[in-house]
């Protein structure tokens, strides 16, 4: 079943053309990663998807009904290239503001997730004296309280080390085997690639291909990041 | 009861943040203690001068101070796209509004309390303080009317890169009318003049029962882009 559709979508920043021409869809629980160089639209693309943006042309459906009239912002969990964190407050308060947000008395479960995304010993400390890493964990494991059916991830192992993208590899695998959705964009070839049901790649706003990730290897993905002068990681 | 409910959680979330990061109400003290101390050099405020200036002064000083501190809350919001929190979350736009509205009430009040306090005793007026329950009503619509309006309008405006300067010029021609209904009241009750402050303050009502209305329906808009 498609959870989510875009047809004809097209997007225009005054004299320039983010995106164009797209057509795709999101089945239930299917993970796509979007590969592309800088620039190619793929921030753009997730942010249409996630409703936060506009096309300027086309249509976007959630469960077949126009954005303008879904709840698609209440299903989902957006994680752009900023954190959405109050830096002044600390991690226990920003963890508790979401769960006030949502009337979720889970407490315990805040410190599960805390725990897993290592910052339960930083709880106290204030937003803006943890490292990048850290905020992009505590960005994710936001998330995790919210429990929404779909996970838009822009970049999400930007600031991570080694281990803790292992980390959040695996927690974003276990969100697909809950039956969730994810939209993932990324530099990452390979771990993109593993965690993929569908792979696409966006370049000057058009997708060169959106394929199964059998039809796709990394050597095809790493050729084009190469070809457009971009180094793919 | 759940709209409410998210409508508090943003009220506890900005006392927290003030708390925390001090920048908004803390801002807010500090201009109306500058502007109160301005206006006492530059202009004769003697003793029998004081009473006919007081309302003038007041709001002026809430205005700027009011303009300032709701610019930071919506600061706040917009740092790191803080905001999508709350958009990706059940609380609807008008639960959020509501939210940021009732903080920036808080803020307004407090700030109100210490400016006519101050101004008791800077100008050794303390009639105003003797006088607050017939002023009350005025500049409690007053100070609705311009959490209403500038919760929208601040927000609006700090999705822009010039945020902070382009707020007074979208926010003060709005509230002219309750700047005029809160100067006039406050100054027919100080001064005992005739007419009496009634019709201000319900030209006020309605122009704050307005401003929540369109507020609330626009406020939906500014936050999807």
């Amino acid at each position: 079943m498609n959870i989510i559709e875009l047809r004809g979508v097209r997007k225009q920043y005054h004299a320039k053309t983010a995106l164009s021409g797209i057509d795709m869809y999101v089945r239930q629980g299917e993970c796509i990663t979007l590969f592309g160089p800088n620039g190619a639209g793929k921030t753009t693309l997730l942010k249409i998807i996630s409703g936060i943006m506009s096309p300027t042309e086309g249509k976007v459906l959630y469960n077949d009904k126009p954005y303008s009239e879904s709840d698609i912002k209440k299903d989902a969990f957006y994680l752009g290239h900023r954190t959405s964190l109050y830096n002044a407050l600390t991690v226990m308060e920003n963890m508790d503001f979401i769960r006030r947000l949502f009337s979720l008395d889970r407490r315990w479960q805040v410190e599960d997730i805390l725990r897993g995304h290592g910052l339960w010993e930083r709880r106290n400390d204030p937003v803006n004296e943890l490292s990048q890493g850290m905020k992009r964990r505590l960005a994710l494991a936001k998330g995790f309280i919210m429990n929404p059916k779909i996970f838009i991830l822009d970049e999400p192992f930007t600031g991570l080390d080694h281990r803790w993208r292992s980390a959040v590899l695996a927690k974003i695998k276990d969100i697909k085997k809950q039956g969730k959705s994810v939209l993932i964009s990324t530099h990452l070839v390979e771990e993109g690639h593993r965690l993929a049901d569908r792979v696409a790649f966006l370049h000057r706003g058009k997708f060169l291909f959106i394929k199964d990730r059998e039809e796709v290897d990394t050597g095809e993905i790493y050729g084009l990041f190469d070809s457009m002068g971009e180094a793919a990681r | 009861m759940k709209f409410m409910g998210s409508a508090i959680a943003i009220l506890r979330k900005d006392i927290l943040l003030e708390l925390r990061g001090k920048e908004s109400l803390s801002l807010m003290l500090f201009l109306s203690l500058l502007l109160l101390v301005i206006f006492n050099f530059a202009l004769d405020t003697g003793k029998e001068n004081v009473s006919s200036l007081a309302s003038g002064i007041l709001w002026v000083v809430f205005t700027f101070s009011g303009i300032l501190g709701m610019g930071r809350t919506s600061m706040a919001e917009r740092d790191e796209d803080a905001y999508l929190s709350i958009v990706f979350s059940p609380a609807s736009a008008e639960s959020f509004y509501i939210g940021k509205v009732l903080s920036n009430l808080l803020f307004l009040v407090i700030m109100e309390i210490f400016t006519l306090l101050f101004f008791a005793v800077l100008y050794d007026f303390e009639k105003i303080i003797s006088m607050l329950p017939q002023l009350l009503p005025g500049l409690l619509l007053g100070t609705l009317g311009f959490s209403l309006v500038g919760t929208l309008f601040s927000f609006l405006t700090t999705a822009s890169r010039y945020g902070e300067v382009l707020l007074p010029f979208l926010y003060l021609p709005v509230v002219v009318p309750i700047i005029l209904g809160g100067v006039s009241s406050m100054d027919i009750i100080l001064n005992a003049k005739a007419g009496g402050a009634g019709k201000w303050i319900q030209i006020m009502a309605v122009f704050d029962i307005l401003y929540f209305a369109v507020s609330l329906l626009l406020f939906r808009y500014i936050i999807e882009e």
